[in-house]
């Protein structure tokens, strides 16, 4: 049975501490662009932590989203791009052919999440950075989109290792950089088409939504959220 | 090429030396093709001029746009299919979108066949023996023969003459 | 053979002398800005020149450095130069769709306007379809849209709006450089036939060795009426293409139905304003006082007024929809536009557009040639404006308020924006050098006594007719 990848994003457990952001951009040799840059919108994150308060000084509730690639089954950005370079892979991730990409960044502007990062300059890595890139991964030069792959090369390697052994993935035996690195457990990697999975488990619970899910891009990733709980079982 | 023509003031003692040449031209010896009328501008009204109006170019130029539609059919859809990718349940070759471009060739097909039927039916480009007098773009028309015999030179320039002419002259081919 | 004062005089008291004498003064008149330079003329191609260059040597940094000397980022990735790209395709409806309009309904009147109208399109179709090749990231793979056999795997994607503008586009460019250039055969045999050395070579490939035979007549008159006829819906089709970049995404205030109607009438509004300034320059500085009369003025001030009070119209229905549709994350788009951020912006296109043009334009008094000329330069600001009021707001308020963002443009991007219009100005100007700014033969025509022309059969009314007759005679023409 083909794999439909998926990420379960547990908000009540998310603390904040954007290990999952560093894990990222240590995994995926994504480029640090310098302060200055950064400030003027040009941080490149593939997953990136949204902060919100919710209440008024002094008791104020500090709450975090992490944000990344929602995978979605109906994207929007793979329609608009005209050299296929955001695509549809079997196992329904939104793959990006980085050589396919000319740069029009349509795709960026058609996602709702703005989860894109496009490369405005050549990338360059801060000594000793540049000494720990992936190998596994392939860096992405000026005038190109790039995005989270869900860590694919993991999977394909995941995938090969059980097919060389003749056997099936088991559940748990891969996951993303991002939610290995997750201390609190909020973040969850697996197939959805396992019903067995955590995964599965855990984006069947009735605190699951999707985020913007009204827009009918079909999520991969699933939030986790008492509040979404408590309006389910009011209503 | 040597042409025999008088430049004639308005299109109405223009069509009286055409008129004149059609009777004459078995009587000279010369096929009614070989009359020659060149003019600055359109004239219509007149029967030297109305007499190739043909509706055929319109034709064309729907045959041209039924080539086009059939290429945008071909480069949307057949090549879509032959170069299969996944597309995750979207459709490869959805009908709303490969039309707007089916449209857009349409349309280029109309519009490149009405340039090609202007070509061939003006006989353009011809760069070989343009009859040309520079009067004739301050209004004059010409009207002459081409290639008369030598033997009825002297009676066509009399036809010429006798339309309202003032002078006949004669282009020997030199071109540019 | 010298004639007599009788014969002159007995000449001009016929009709068809007088009218080979309007012939003479048409082609003298009409010929001369080609054969003569003024000094202005070569101060107009410098600046216009360094212009280009100041736009070629910010390209070349851009392509050494990367794309983010621009001032895009993220949300914000489209911005000044989609703006332009926009603009300019809007611009390009001045020419074949109004000449192609006004042939098709047989206003005579028309005969000094389409050619200066016809080569605005063309130029601002090669500015606008350049304008894609520099915004994108890779600019050196954008043949890469062009679906042609390769061995490197790539076929465009057929259900991105991109390849439709780039169908649309090379369409529209291919039938409006015919519609002009047809026209225009006829024309370069007459320069070909007064002029000598380098100019009568290059006419004599560009006239394709024109006669001027009956049937070539006919056969050119003919295929003008179909390449009208195929104009118009390609004109209409590449501006509503152009909108769905916009509105095929779900971007707040992008994602909208109104778009195809209300950027094709955005663009014809843009044109017409384009083309009345245009032509008021020509007039001016051709000396052409005689032939774009203020009637040519009053009428398409008139056609001004009406695209004003429908952008209007469109515009009010787009806002008021999303106003009472009350949506969180069209009304964050919708504020930023009217009230916060880009309120300035909002309010100066309403008044480019409509607060100035409306009152010049809609009483005779001052729908002069000054009035139509004051109310398309505010109109083509307002216009420019109205792009970038669609494209910027949307995007740096698109849904999650996280990723909201602040567009500021680069002195890169500036460059470029004044370096299409720089490009324009230059293209206008050489061409004006090559080719009558209008058509010889066809205001010849206007001098026939039933209007003449195969297709057009309506009768003239006397405006080029009458103004040309009553002029100075040639040998009083200053030089």
């Amino acid at each position: 049975m083909a794999h439909k990848w998926g990420l379960v994003v547990d908000l009540d457990r998310c603390t904040g501490c954007e290990a999952c952001v560093v894990a990222c951009h240590a995994e995926n040799n994504v480029p640090t662009v310098g302060k200055d840059q950064a400030a003027i919108g040009r941080a490149m994150q593939w997953i990136r932590v949204e902060r919100s308060w919710e209440g008024d000084f002094p008791n104020p509730k500090v709450r975090f989203q992490p944000v990344l690639c929602q995978q979605c089954d109906a994207a929007p950005c793979e329609a608009v791009c005209p050299t296929y370079a955001s695509y549809h892979t079997e196992e329904g991730l939104n793959g990006q052919a980085y050589n396919r990409c000319i740069g029009t960044r349509f795709c960026a502007n058609a996602c709702p999440y703005t989860v894109r990062s496009f490369n405005f300059f050549n990338p360059s890595w801060q000594k000793p950075l540049n000494l720990q890139l992936n190998p596994d991964v392939s860096v992405r030069s000026v005038g190109i989109m790039e995005k989270c792959t869900f860590c694919v090369q993991r999977i394909k390697s995941a995938e090969i290792q059980a097919e060389a052994e003749k056997r099936d993935l088991k559940d748990g035996e891969l996951t993303t950089a991002c939610a290995q690195s997750c201390a609190s457990k909020a973040l969850v990697f697996g197939d959805l088409n396992d019903p067995n999975s955590e995964v599965s488990r855990l984006a069947s619970s009735n605190r699951a939504a999707k985020l913007m899910g009204e827009l009918g891009t079909k999520p991969n990733v699933t939030y986790l959220d008492r509040g979404a709980w408590q309006d389910a079982k009011n209503s | 090429m040597k042409v025999l023509y008088a430049l004639y003031a308005d299109p109405e003692t223009a069509q009286r030396a055409v008129d004149a040449l059609h009777a004459a031209c078995s009587e000279l010896n010369f096929d009614e093709r070989q009359i020659v009328i060149i003019s600055g501008e359109p004239h219509e009204g007149y029967d030297f001029a109305d007499s190739h109006i043909t509706r055929r170019p319109y034709g064309w130029a729907v045959f041209g746009a039924a080539i086009g539609a059939g290429c945008g059919y071909l480069l949307t859809t057949l090549t879509q299919r032959a170069y299969p990718i996944f597309t995750g349940g979207m459709p490869l070759s959805p009908m709303w979108t490969d039309g707007i471009i089916v449209y857009e060739l349409t349309m280029l097909g109309a519009i490149l066949t009405a340039l090609i039927t202007l070509l061939v039916g003006a006989k353009l480009p011809n760069f070989k023996g343009v009859i040309k007098d520079p009067e004739i773009w301050l209004g004059k028309i010409l009207v002459g023969v081409a290639d008369p015999l030598e033997s009825s030179q002297q009676d066509v320039q009399e036809c010429l003459l006798g339309a309202g002419a003032a002078e006949v002259k004669q282009f020997s081919g030199v071109s540019d | 053979m010298q004639k007599t004062v009788e014969q002159i005089e007995q000449d001009l008291q016929r009709p068809t002398g007088r009218t080979q004498r309007a012939a003479e003064r048409i082609e003298q008149d009409l010929l001369r800005p080609i054969f003569t330079t003024s000094g202005k003329y070569k101060v107009a191609v410098a600046v216009s020149g360094l212009l280009v260059l100041a736009g070629v040597a910010a390209f070349g940094y851009q392509l050494y450095t990367g794309i983010g000397v621009w001032g895009i980022n993220s949300p914000v990735f489209w911005a000044f130069d989609i703006t332009n790209f926009v603009f300019w395709i809007g611009i390009s409806h001045a020419g074949t769709l109004i000449s192609a309009i006004l042939r098709l309904c047989n206003a005579t009147w028309r005969r000094p306007v389409t050619r200066c109208a016809e080569a605005i399109t063309v130029f601002s179709i090669v500015i606008g379809g350049l304008i894609p090749l520099c915004h994108i990231g890779r600019p050196w793979l954008g043949y890469w849209l062009i679906p042609y056999p390769n061995q490197r795997g790539i076929w465009p994607n057929f259900r991105s709006p991109l390849l439709w503008d780039f169908f649309a586009i090379l369409t529209y460019l291919t039938g409006s450089t015919t519609f002009l250039y047809l026209p225009t055969i006829p024309d370069f045999a007459a320069i070909r036939d007064a002029s000598t050395g380098f100019r009568k070579k290059i006419c004599r490939i560009l006239s394709l060795g024109w006669q001027g035979t009956p049937r070539q007549w006919q056969r050119l008159e003919i295929a003008m009426h179909i390449m009208a006829i195929a104009i118009v819906p390609v004109a209409v089709s590449v501006h509503t293409i152009v909108s769905w970049d916009f509105s095929m995404t779900l971007v707040p205030m992008w994602h909208s139905t109104i778009f195809g109607p209300y950027f094709v009438t955005g663009a014809i509004f843009s044109g017409i304003a384009a083309l009345i300034l245009a032509m008021a320059l020509l007039r001016h500085f051709l000396h052409l006082e005689q032939y774009l009369t203020p009637l040519h003025f009053n009428n398409l001030g008139k056609l001004l007024l009406t695209m004003s009070l429908l952008w209007f119209y469109f515009t009010f229905c787009e806002r008021l929809t999303t106003w009472y549709g009350n949506t969180p994350d069209e009304m964050a788009v919708f504020w930023q536009s009217i009230r916060l951020h880009f309120a300035p912006l909002f309010w100066t296109m309403v008044i480019c557009n409509l607060i100035i043009p409306v009152p010049i334009l809609s009483m005779k008094r001052f729908r002069t040639i000054t009035g139509t000329a004051i109310a398309s330069s505010t109109i083509i600001v307002g216009m420019w404006i109205e792009r970038f009021l669609i494209i910027v707001p949307a995007l740096d308020h698109k849904f999650l308020p996280f990723s909201w963002g602040v567009y500021r443009p680069t002195w890169v991007e500036d460059t470029l924006m004044a370096s299409s219009f720089g490009m324009m100005a230059l293209l206008y100007l050489l061409f004006s050098k090559a080719v009558p700014m209008i058509s010889i033969w066809e205001m010849k025509v206007g001098l026939q006594p039933h209007g003449g022309g195969i297709i057009t059969t309506a009768p003239a009314i006397a405006e080029p007719h009458g103004l040309v007759l009553e002029g100075p005679l040639p040998t009083d023409v200053p030089e």
